[in-house]
Order: structure tokens, then C-alpha cells, then sequence
């Protein structure tokens, strides 16, 4: 796959290509194997997660990561979940692309975002992050990284974020020479650091974890925060997404409906619990419950998720 | 803090290592036998430290102490001790123990009213995995003990969810609830009460100062219906955020309650309220 992109990819400088050559590789993409990089439109690739927790065989690599090519730099959005899943994704840009690594954005300090910085530590990018984001990775650090070791074993030895060294706290346009990333911070929704990246050159919205598509939400921020935030993007001049988890680019704003839906009976169901006087310890078999059994991992999540909620409107 | 648990090397839990609480599962490791050693004599140090030279027996159906194996979060883990309809009229104090944290003993619940400890319920933070260990005082100056063992950990250090500053504006606001209702006679009823509050542990770390967040927690709440004292709470920084606790209420409808609960900077915070047809 290498060397074939690698040509195509230095006729075309980015952009150039249509509508058609994007469709023509999104179907090659298909029959692709696990751990390619997806060229979900021109310039702009996905390295998709699996819908698991992270063990020693997938590396830590759940999440989608992936780059954005412009004519003079490419940007690196969510270097992954381990050492070897940045590794691997490194290796995808420089077979796409002999432009240099000018810009790491980190869409939240989740570790299977975030622990494959440590692979571009070398490349001299900037780290771009969301205004909270420093405080996010500091606290999260004495358990992230213990977590990692024991879901990855002796794999997840050199893994690690980096130091952001800009940070959001609105808006920022970056340039990558013809093509223009608009980079959002958010208010607390999937978690208080959630920032989004739209490509507006191919009207992709990359949504870090603001998006799951089959795999369960997870919450952490705010809930009703999430909610609104989830407005405001259905609203953005988009008309793919890249999520967070699920397939590396799903139809904008379609693909938030099932995420919209679950944290609405997520809310709703938290509610009327609280209204009944359902305590927090039951509340998570009696809350949402049908709404989860459409998500992988529930199982494993849906609990705290209700728990989150309870804790964040109980007091409201 | 009694020298019998000061002696141990009470601080490991707070070491990376146990990371259930932020990744949001733990480690497949149950109840480890090579610690179960350890674990038991730790025991033995916190009665010892607790309760002196008292002994104990087991409690058999008379306690039952439940909360999650696997906790959903570690600095919030639900608890519920209930005694028997038989046992529960001659309890004077309930004495709840999470074996593994810094400062193991989360409360004690004192009745002031009889079987107002026949269910009650807590959130507590948990450290690393741990046994909890529920310990009633009975009238007759017996002490009827059973334990727990759950899986979770960082709850005492793990950051502090939402706005610290938010929290501290709401600081004192309470809640009640009375799922069954307000009591009757020959029915007596659960009530939960919450006191809005940090409850700061002293064990959290500001990551932008660096520096501890001072311990700031309630230490005491004293809960009175229609002028009678129904139970007091003896509170530790092991019990989560907005302490919420649940007890059981004997009485006729239409009487006032009352809480008044009091921090270790002495602030005291208040909520009242009419149950009955009207409330």
C-alpha cells in the first residue's frame, strides 16, 4: 500500500483530486486490511480503531487517528493509544508524504488518543490542544500510564503523551499550505478538554471522542454540555465526520443521531430515576437500559455513564 | 491517627498502579490469596485502633454489607449496611471500615432513635482494593462484624470531578428524599439526605500549584425528627463528594426534619423540612 499511495499522493500535492478519485479510493479502502490507512477524502486519512478495550493484541490502537495533508505540512490529529500505534501511523505519513510533521493536534487527553505522542516526540511539531488540556494530561498521568502497562504489558514501555506547546481556548485557524484546518475548543461535553478539527477544504469534521459511532459513549464532562455541543456541530458546514470510535468516516450530521439519542435517554432516564428516588447504586440497571443494548461495549460502560449522569444532575 | 494503622505503609494505595477510577475498569485480579495474609492482619490492626480490645463475632444474617464488586467509579462507590428486622431495634452504632485507604475509618453511625440504622446507605471513596468491613454495636455491648471486597482504586486522590469552585458555591445546599413516602406509625420509612459540599480529602493534588487541596470535608451531621433525635453521623474523608446518606425513619407523618451538619473548618450548614401531606 506504501509505495502505491506514496506516487499518487505526490502527483496530486493534497487536493487536486475529485470527487470521483476520492470514491474510487474509498472503495479500494474497503477491501483493505485492519491497520491501513483509509483515505477517507483527498488528503485526509484515517487509521481506524477496533472496537475493543485495549490489550496487548491490538496495541492500544481503539481509537481512529489519522493526518491531513496540505502542500507544505501535515497535521497528525490524535497520534493513538500506544508507542506502536504512533509508530504505525507515523509510518502511514511517510508513505504518504515526504511534507513534514508541522502540527500534533490531541483532541482530548484520553490515553488511547494521546499515548502514541511519544512517536512523534523527534519530528519538532507543535502540540495543539484545547486550553484545558495540560490539566487534563497531568492528572490523568499517574493513572493513565500504570492503566496502559497493565492493558498492554512490556508493549507499552516508551508510550506517553506529549506537552502541548499551543492551546485553544476558541478557535484557531492552522494553515498547511493551500488548505486550512478551523481547530474548536469546547465546552465540558465528552470530557472538559474536547477540541474538533474541520478540514473545510473537503467539508470533514473530525470529531475526536464528540463522536462515537458503535462503540458506547463514554461520558466524563457534562452531559447536558455534551447535548448542546452536539448542536452546535450538527450545525458546521460538514458533510463527514471522522469519529472517535467507529468507522474512519461515517455521513455529517446523519452519524450523531444514535450518539444524540442514548445521551438523551441517558439524561431523560437519569431524571425520572432521580425523581423516583432510585438511589445511584441501582440506578444503573434501571436507566437507559434499552437505549445501551444498541452499543458495543456497553456492557462494560453504560454503568458509568449512568453513574457520571446521576452525579452531574442531582444536583441541577 | 491511632498508631496501629499509622505504622503501616498506609500510603501505597496513593501510588499509580490501581488505575481503576479515570480508565474506568480495573485489572482482571480478584482477591489475591498471597495478600490474604496481609489483608487479615491489617484488619486486626483496625479493630484493634477502632474498637479495642473488644472482641467481635461474625455477624451472620443479622449485617449484610453490599456495594458493587467492581466499582463504576472509584471516588463515588455506593454502600448499603442493613441489619435484620430482628437485630436492628437493639443497634446503637454501625462502624464502617474501608480497610485499604489512607484513613480507613469512613463513619459511624450512631442511633438515636431505635432501628434507625436498620438500612443505611453511604457513598465512599475507594483507594486500591480493598475489603470493607461493617461493625455494629449492639446494646448489649456485642459487636457483630462482616466484610466486603471491592474492586477500585484512586478514589482518595483522584481529581476532583466538575468545578471545584462551582462546588464550593453550592457549598450547604441540601437535598431530601423520601422514595416510600413520610413515615406512619408501625411504618417506618428510608430517607436520604445530601449536604452539597467538595469534601476534599487532603490527598487530591492541584496539578496547576502543585500543592495539596486542603482537606475541607463535613466531620459530623446530627439528623432530629419532630424534636427527637433520630441519628448522628461521625463523618471521615473517605465519604465521596456531596455526602449523601440514607437511614430509616420511625414517626407519625407531619413532623419536622432536621439537619445540621458541621466541616472540619467548622462552617455549619442546615435543612428542614415538613413530611407529611404538605411535604
Amino acid at each position: 500500500m506504501a509505495e502505491r499511495r506514496s506516487g499518487r499522493l505526490t502527483r496530486r500535492q493534497g487536493l487536486g483530486l475529485g470527487l470521483a478519485a476520492s470514491l474510487a479510493t474509498r472503495l479500494a479502502d474497503a477491501a483493505r486490511p485492519a491497520g491501513a490507512a483509509v483515505e477517507v477524502a483527498p488528503g485526509l486519512f484515517v487509521l481506524p480503531g477496533v472496537a475493543e478495550d485495549a490489550s496487548a493484541a491490538n496495541l492500544g490502537a481503539i481509537a481512529n487517528t489519522g493526518f491531513i495533508l496540505g502542500r507544505d505540512a501535515v497535521a497528525v490529529v490524535d497520534p493513538g493509544g500506544s508507542l506502536a500505534h504512533g509508530q504505525r501511523l507515523r509510518a502511514a505519513v511517510a508513505a504518504a508524504t515526504r511534507q513534514p510533521i508541522r502540527y500534533l493536534i490531541l483532541t482530548h487527553a484520553h490515553p488511547d488518543h494521546v499515548m502514541g505522542a511519544a512517536a512523534f516526540a523527534d519530528c519538532g511539531a507543535a502540540v495543539i490542544g484545547h486550553a484545558r488540556l495540560p490539566l487534563a494530561l497531568a492528572q490523568r498521568g499517574p493513572y493513565d500510564l500504570p492503566m496502559l502497562a497493565r492493558s498492554l504489558g512490556a508493549a507499552a514501555a516508551g508510550s506517553g503523551a506529549l506537552a502541548p506547546t499551543q492551546l485553544v481556548t476558541e478557535r484557531l485557524a492552522l494553515d498547511l499550505g493551500g488548505r486550512e484546518l478551523v481547530l474548536q475548543a469546547h465546552p465540558p461535553a465528552h470530557t472538559d478538554q474536547d477540541l474538533t478539527v474541520l478540514d473545510a477544504a473537503t467539508r470533514t469534521l473530525w470529531t475526536g471522542d464528540l463522536l462515537f459511532v458503535e462503540r458506547i459513549p463514554a461520558l466524563e464532562g457534562s452531559l447536558a454540555g455534551w447535548l448542546a455541543v452536539l448542536e452546535r456541530l450538527r450545525a458546521l458546514p460538514a458533510g463527514q465526520a471522522v469519529p472517535g470510535h467507529g468507522p474512519p468516516s461515517v455521513p455529517w450530521p446523519e452519524a450523531a443521531e444514535p450518539l444524540g439519542r442514548y445521551l438523551l435517554a441517558l439524561r431523560d432516564g437519569t431524571r425520572a430515576a432521580l425523581r423516583a428516588g432510585i438511589g445511584i447504586a441501582e440506578a444503573p440497571d434501571r436507566v437507559a437500559v434499552v437505549e445501551a443494548r444498541h452499543w458495543r461495549l456497553a456492557e462494560a460502560y453504560h454503568g458509568r455513564n449512568v453513574t457520571a449522569a446521576y452525579r452531574e444532575l442531582e444536583w441541577e | 491517627m491511632p498508631r496501629a494503622i499509622a505504622r503501616r505503609p498506609i500510603l501505597s494505595g496513593l501510588l499509580p498502579g490501581a488505575a481503576a477510577l479515570v480508565a474506568g475498569r480495573a485489572g482482571a485480579q480478584g482477591i489475591e490469596p498471597a495478600e490474604a495474609p496481609r489483608r487479615a492482619e491489617r484488619w486486626r490492626d483496625l479493630k484493634q485502633a477502632i474498637l479495642g480490645d473488644r472482641p467481635t463475632e461474625p455477624a451472620g444474617p443479622a449485617l449484610d454489607l453490599s456495594a458493587p464488586a467492581r466499582a463504576q467509579d472509584a471516588a463515588l462507590v455506593p454502600v448499603a449496611i442493613a441489619l435484620s428486622a430482628a437485630a436492628a431495634p437493639a443497634a446503637r452504632a454501625l462502624y464502617l471500615v474501608v480497610d485499604e485507604n489512607p484513613l480507613p475509618l469512613a463513619a459511624v453511625f450512631r442511633a438515636g432513635q431505635p432501628g434507625a440504622l436498620r438500612a443505611l446507605t453511604a457513598r465512599i471513596r475507594v483507594d486500591a482494593y480493598t475489603y470493607l468491613h461493617a461493625v455494629a454495636e449492639m446494646a448489649d455491648g456485642r459487636l457483630l462484624e462482616t466484610a466486603r471486597f471491592v474492586k477500585a482504586a484512586g478514589g482518595c486522590s483522584a481529581p476532583i470531578a466538575g468545578d471545584l469552585e462551582a462546588a464550593r458555591q453550592r457549598m450547604g445546599r441540601m437535598r431530601m428524599s423520601l422514595p416510600e413516602g413520610p413515615p406512619a406509625p408501625g411504618r417506618a420509612v428510608p430517607v436520604q439526605v445530601a449536604v452539597s459540599h467538595p469534601n476534599t480529602s487532603g490527598l487530591q493534588i492541584d496539578q496547576l500549584t502543585r500543592l495539596s487541596i486542603p482537606a475541607e470535608y463535613i466531620r459530623a451531621l446530627r439528623v432530629t425528627y419532630a424534636g427527637a433525635e433520630v441519628l448522628r453521623i461521625e463523618s471521615e474523608i473517605a465519604i465521596a463528594e456531596n455526602p449523601t446518606f440514607g437511614f430509616t425513619l420511625a414517626g407519625a407523618p407531619g413532623g419536622e426534619l432536621q439537619v445540621v451538619a458541621a466541616d472540619n473548618r467548622d462552617r455549619r450548614f442546615e435543612g428542614r423540612w415538613t413530611l407529611g401531606a404538605a411535604g
